[in-house]
């Protein structure tokens, strides 16, 4: 797969120039070598699609005789037709008939403008030395970008089981302390027995000392994460929490909506799992010990969250959470945080959010090319602002470019080493002829 | 009264997302409509003053009196070359000048002798040249009558609604008692009528308030009205523009029609409210004859119809028939204007081509276009950026689309500071401009007239120290919102102010600007977001002339100074392209215009027929609508609908509004995009024809998209017909524009005609009602059996990448074998076709023999262009076809004969388009 060696490129000169001295120059114009057998001169010559005998003369005479355009290969005269630009040096392609002696060069080698006012020069030989220039340098990139994605891939393995080691290790210390709170419970159990009988027996004595959670509190939280569905509202978490702490204080708004800060069901489910704990086990939580507690559990969550994400086959795509790359377009300054948002921000300072993470354009089909943010800022017309994510190949990870196609529709180029894919391989010049 | 209620109830609910109406006047709201409409038809007050009649070779001159305030109005008469008659009526001794509108006529008409065949104390008949026309001038009450034979053509005050406010000071508030001396010390007449006149003052005559806005009115009221009976006649088209049915409705149970130049936002549909434009032109026709009027007045209009017949049923009017007790049919209109004198021309046909002709006689034809602007136009509220344009450029190439322009809206400018660019994100616009020209296409730049007020901007600079800009009511310069937010308004009216405007066009003023670039004229009605009814105040002042006076015509002026000046930036070489939103009687001279901000709806798309049929009527062919609809998103059922109507519309670009998803037509999947692509591929084969038709248009006045009326002129089928037209004579079209259609009903005219379908060359006999199944591929287009229609069959990717290509000769035999039509080429974009640098010749079949002859013998140019192919449809079998070419020399051409279709096709003639030949059918 390696650049074609230069007695390589000599060699189909030579090939080329001993095919083009052999045969009729008009009857082979606009052809490839592949379709050769279709053209071989005969009396007469049948349509590709064989809907039509002509006169082999009528082949490429300029008018146009066959439905599918296949006797005119080297003229503009049929509405459908194709044209075969050799463009030696360079890639061969097809153009349309349409573009044959149309007064723009379309091919390299100037074929296709044969017979018009058009004085094109053939610049095959500098295309496809920009081409190659180009295709290695792809191909470089390519390879130090798959090199890289390797590494990433290495990193995003070991990040994905620190991560899992991370919650197993929680899962851990819950058990841990699941088994030592029933511990405490049952030494409370004994102990209100026993203060009972205490109180009962000395009527009024000291008393036994008011049950202490403080740090131990956790593992009952924790056991909870993993607890019973509910379901439970702000109202209801004061509700349930006041009347605990009513000698001490009122929780606060603020407090109560930590409680309550992430979105989901699930969050309230386990939440109230906390709280129905706490009361059930000890009455005189504090509300520090709460925030501690709500805290540890939102670290959780997050956790949780990140890891449902689809980071790719291997992971590859991790390492880009928790990242933000910048661009600045004309006036704008876009940010784009991959897995979380994406915001515009005005040199007039105005900050406007393009889109939350939503999902992978095509996730069924394993494609990890674009990215869909939605559910941004509201448009003016209806609707809210949302940015399609286009991953490229790239050495280095970096918000290429910004694009608002349709009003309040953006797209951007996002270039990263993860992006690249063996299967994009260039197949480098061809010089078919 | 269903219908009605079912309009009424579509109406409503069009309300709730249309137009907001409450920002425009209604007839009610606006005083002088108000005032006049007041007044019912009856015995008229004036009175001709036979003692002061004076006839010249030219005009006769008449002083009519107004027996209730004894003020003294002087009629002129005029008989003009082309079977014309003007009638102009002023004050007889106006208290200061009256505004007549300059520069819509392009000539002082010339005129043709008067003479008085008879006269009495009752009246005076007058000859109106050759033919056995009069006109009678009755005195008490005064009326006109317009005589053919011993038919009345048409009646001018023959319901007495001839009423002229006079200039008049001011009573209340009578500030200078010089004035007051002065106007004592003048003479009997005026002393007499200030006596006599026991006028009321009523409101809105000196001062007038619409929504928050007040308007001065220094001069009083001076508005005037004049009505008109065409005996015979139910139908009446024109006065566009409106958002309404080809034939006009009777306005007696709403507003009239109004003619006042508005931004209007939303516009709803079928109603008489104004909208961009005013042609002050109404045709009336009937199975014997077609007349018009041309009322040349620049100030709010308003036209109120009426007609006898107009509320009987098809039964009440058979009834009528059978019991031979049918009163006439007879259409009344009258036109009420805000200020300026009453000058109409009476066109009096007696075909519609005779009355294009008398029409372009005066105001001048079609001009006529580049070649590539009849091609297709991309536009969008906005293209981005340079790399916006070079990948939406490069998209039509990939998907093997045709076009000719990209459009660029106002975002392209500096700050909407135009004739600038943005430095950002038009940073080189040559490098731009030399992209699209290195494929042969062109680009449009919008430049609006209200300008940025900003001393940093060059433009507004220039015209606030040369005095440019129009004035507000205290003398300082005119100011009001539009894009670009405070903004002035060059005062166009001005011919000085125009020469500077063009000068700006020059490529060293211009920068970035190149010799493919060309200019759109939006929001010149003019548009002000905080002016009353979104325009100009009506106290604004042009010079000598307030805004009330020169309204309608300031976008006329704006168009006309844009195209001067790319005109003269190439040295008067290069023909110019400019669009314009407004227009006035004249326009067509300047460019194309618009239909303004529809939306991407079925009946918006609909709409479009009529709109541009009464443009075609009243002289501007040159129109399209926005393909897809600019307001709004539409399905991409809808968008294809109208790309395959839009196509066979003379000006044919798509827009859309900066607020809808993206629509380049390979956005909706590849069906889509093929069924696109077809229907602009079909536009460019025939754009041959459509260049012919605007040079014929160019030449003769003619539209070049028409009413079926136009052509089949007896039949009373194709009067109201507004879901078909025709393009030239040859060509009908009958495009999709229902939702989920599987088929339409085209009515083919002409007992005599038949007509072949383009696609399958099916024959069809005319004078039916035909019902075509309709696929979403389907656009009903049938070719006339008559006709010869040149096409170019190598669809390329711009119109001019084709100039040389070979044509294929589309010749439908009709019923007796005969075939004609014309063929037409130049340059494509200079004005060297006035120097008869063209090829114009006529082909012709008959007798099986086709020929091509010269039409223009002292005609000079040269073309590569060959004819590839001749299909003679409709035609028999021949043994063999001979071709003989001027030389002499004949030989034998190849031919193939579709039996099941009647169809010969010629294989490769291979003549010179340019030259003499015959083909000859065995």
């Amino acid at each position: 797969n390696k650049m074609l060696s230069s007695e390589m490129w000599i060699h189909i000169l030579a090939i080329a120039l001993f095919c083009c001295g052999s045969a009729d120059s008009r009857k082979v114009r606009g052809i490839s070598s592949s379709y050769k057998r279709f053209y071989r001169e005969k009396k007469s010559f049948l349509c590709i699609d064989g809907s039509k005998l002509i006169p082999f003369e009528q082949v490429n005479d300029d008018y146009c005789d066959c439905a599918d355009g296949s006797d005119e290969p080297g003229t503009s005269a049929c509405p459908h037709g194709r044209f075969y630009c050799t463009n030696l040096g360079f890639r061969p392609h097809y153009i349309p008939s349409s573009r044959v002696n149309d007064g723009i060069c379309d091919c390299c080698d100037a074929s296709d403008e044969y017979n018009s006012h058009a004085r094109c020069q053939n610049t095959c030989w500098n295309l496809g030395q920009r081409e190659r220039a180009y295709v290695e340098g792809q191909m470089r990139t390519l390879d130090e970008g798959l090199r890289l994605k390797q590494q990433l891939i290495e990193e995003g393995v070991l990040l994905w089981r620190e991560k899992q080691a991370q919650l197993r290790e929680l899962q851990q210390v819950a058990e841990d302390l699941q088994i030592k709170l029933e511990e405490h419970r049952r030494k409370k159990r004994e102990a209100d027995r026993f203060k009972e009988q205490t109180l009962r027996a000395l009527k009024g004595g000291d008393g036994g000392k008011s049950f202490h959670l403080k740090n131990k509190t956790l593992g009952g939280i924790l056991i909870c994460l993993f607890c019973n569905p509910y379901s439970i509202s702000l109202d209801e978490v004061k509700a349930e929490v006041v009347p605990v702490h009513d000698e001490e204080r009122h929780l606060g708004d603020d407090e109560a909506m930590v409680l309550t800060t992430t979105e989901s069901a699930k969050t309230n489910r386990t939440l109230t799992c906390v709280l129905a704990h706490l009361l059930n086990t000890n009455k005189k939580f504090t509300v520090q010990g709460i925030k501690k507690v709500s805290f540890c559990w939102v670290l959780i969550c997050d956790l949780q969250k990140k890891l449902a994400i689809d980071y790719g086959t291997d992971w590859e795509f991790l390492f880009l959470n928790g990242q933000c790359y910048k661009l600045k377009v004309y006036e704008y300054m876009y940010t784009l945080c991959p897995f979380n948002h994406i915001t515009q921000k005005s040199t007039a300072g105005t900050e406007v959010s393009l889109g939350l993470w939503g999902m992978w354009a095509e996730p069924a089909k394993n494609r990890y090319n674009q990215m869909i943010y939605e559910n941004g800022e509201p448009c003016w017309q209806g609707g809210s602002r949302s940015t399609t994510v286009t991953l490229t190949c790239g050495t280095e990870t970096a918000l290429r470019s910004v694009k608002e196609p349709s009003k309040c529709q953006y797209i951007m180029d996002f270039q990263t080493p993860v992006a690249c894919q063996p299967v994009l391989k260039q197949r480098g010049v061809h010089s078919e002829l | 009264m269903a219908p009605v209620l079912v309009l009424w109830l579509a109406m409503c609910l069009g309300a709730t997302w249309a137009v907001d109406r409450g920002n425009f006047k209604t007839c009610d709201q606006s005083a002088f409509c108000k005032r006049q409409r007041a007044l019912k038809p009856g015995d008229s007050p004036y009175r001709a003053l036979l003692e002061t009649m004076e006839l010249t070779n030219t005009r006769l001159t008449l002083q009519l009196i107004n027996d209730n305030n004894k003020v003294r109005l002087l009629l002129e008469l005029y008989r003009l070359q082309g079977n014309i008659t003007r009638v102009k009526i002023n004050e007889l001794k106006p208290l200061k000048p009256r505004y007549e509108v300059p520069d819509v006529l392009i000539r002082d008409p010339p005129t043709e002798p008067l003479s008085v065949l008879s006269q009495d104390e009752s009246g005076v008949v007058l000859s109106l040249g050759a033919e056995s026309q009069r006109v009678i001038v009755s005195v008490r009450p005064f009326r006109l009558d317009i005589m053919e034979g011993h038919d009345v053509l048409m009646s001018l005050n023959s319901r007495g609604l001839l009423a002229f406010e006079h200039l008049r000071m001011r009573k209340d508030t009578r500030a200078d008692p010089e004035a007051e001396k002065k106007e004592e010390a003048d003479s009997a007449d005026q002393a007499e009528a200030t006596k006599e006149e026991e006028e009321k003052a009523e409101e809105g005559m000196w001062e007038e308030t619409f929504k928050s806005h007040s308007d001065s009115k220094p001069n009083g009221p001076s508005s005037i009205s004049l009505d008109f009976s065409f005996p015979g006649v139910e139908h009446v088209y024109g006065i566009p523009e409106h958002a309404d049915d080809l034939k006009l409705k009777t306005t007696d149970n709403g507003d009239p029609y109004r003619l006042f130049n508005l931004d209007v936002f939303q516009y709803e549909l079928y109603n008489p409210m104004a909208l961009y434009g005013a042609v002050p032109v109404m045709l009336a026709h009937n199975a014997q004859r077609t007349t018009g009027i041309f009322w040349l007045n620049a100030a709010e209009t308003w036209v109120d119809i009426s007609s006898n017949t107009a509320g009987k049923t098809v039964f009440g009017k058979m009834l009528d028939y059978v019991q031979g007790s049918s009163e006439i049919p007879q259409t009344d209109v009258r036109w009420i204007s805000e200020s300026g004198i009453i000058d109409v021309f009476i066109m009096l046909g007696p075909t519609p081509k005779h009355v294009f002709s008398q029409y372009a006689s005066l105001t001048g034809t079609q001009s006529f276009p580049p070649l590539a602007s009849l091609g297709y136009h991309q536009c969008r509220w906005n293209y981005n950026d340079q790399e916006d344009v070079r990948s939406v450029d490069a998209g039509f190439d990939e998907y093997d689309i045709p076009y000719d322009f990209i459009w660029l809206d106002i975002e392209h400018t500096d700050g909407k500071r135009y004739f600038t660019w943005d430095p950002h994100k038009f940073a080189t616009p040559k490098e731009m401009l030399q992209g699209l020209l290195d494929k042969k296409r062109k680009m449009v730049a919008i430049v609006d007239p209200h300008i940025k007020i900003d001393s940093n901007y060059k433009i507004h600079n220039e015209i606030r120290s040369r005095g440019f800009y129009v004035k507000n009511k205290d003398g300082g310069d005119y100011e009001g919102w539009c894009w670009p937010g405070n903004a002035g308004y060059p005062d166009f009216t001005r011919a000085d102010m125009r020469a500077w405007w063009a000068s700006m066009f020059a490529y060293d003023q211009y920068e970035g600007s190149m010799e493919n670039l060309y200019t759109w004229n939006d929001m010149n009605e003019p548009s002000v977001f905080n002016g009353p009814e979104v325009t100009m105040h009506k106290d604004a002042v042009h010079g000598d002339w307030e805004n009330r006076d020169v309204h309608n015509i300031y976008g006329l002026y704006v168009q006309m100074a844009t195209a001067e000046g790319l005109v003269q930036r190439s040295g008067g070489v290069e023909r110019p392209f400019v669009l314009t939103r407004a227009f006035f009687a004249g326009s067509q001279r300047y460019g194309a215009v618009w239909t303004g901000d529809n939306a991407a709806e079925w009946d918006h798309l609909k709409i479009s027929i009529p709109m541009c049929l009464s443009l075609g009527l009243v002289g501007i062919s040159f129109c399209g609508a926005d393909v897809g609809g600019f307001f709004k998103s539409p399905t991409p059922e809808l968008l294809v609908r109208w790309y395959q109507t839009g196509a066979y519309q003379p000006f044919f670009r798509a827009h859309a509004h900066l607020d809808t998803p993206r629509r380049e037509p390979w956005l909706f999947g590849p069906e889509n995009t093929a069924l696109i692509r077809e229907a602009i591929r079909q536009r460019y084969t025939f754009l041959p024809y459509w260049y012919q038709q605007f040079y014929h248009a160019y030449r003769t006045g003619e539209p070049v998209m028409r009413p079926l009326w136009v052509e089949y002129t007896q039949d009373p089928a194709t009067f109201a017909v507004d879901d078909e037209f025709l393009i030239g004579q040859n060509l009908l079209v009958h495009p999709v524009t229902e939702e989920g259609a599987r088929g339409v009903t085209a009515y083919l005219p002409g007992k005599e005609e038949v007509w072949f379908d383009i696609h399958t060359f099916q024959k069809h006999n005319g004078a039916q009602n035909l019902y075509i199944p309709v696929t979403m591929s389907s656009i009903p287009v049938f070719q006339r059996g008559g006709s010869i229609i040149p096409r170019k069959m190598r669809v390329r990717r711009s119109s001019s990448c084709m100039e040389h290509d070979p044509y294929t000769l589309y010749a439908a035999l009709n019923a007796r074998g005969v075939a004609e039509g014309e063929l037409y080429m130049d340059d494509g974009h200079t004005f060297n076709y006035e120097k008869k640098e063209f090829i114009h010749r006529r082909l012709s079949f008959s007798n099986n023999v086709l020929s091509s002859v010269n039409l223009v013998p002292d005609s000079h140019f040269t073309t590569n262009s060959w004819i590839e192919r001749i299909v003679l449809i409709g035609s028999s079998k021949p043994a063999k076809v001979t071709l003989k070419t001027a030389d002499g020399i004949e030989s034998q051409l190849e031919f193939d004969f579709d039996a099941s279709m009647s169809v010969v096709t010629v294989r490769k003639p291979g003549m010179n388009a340019g030259a003499d030949w015959t083909v000859t059918l065995e």
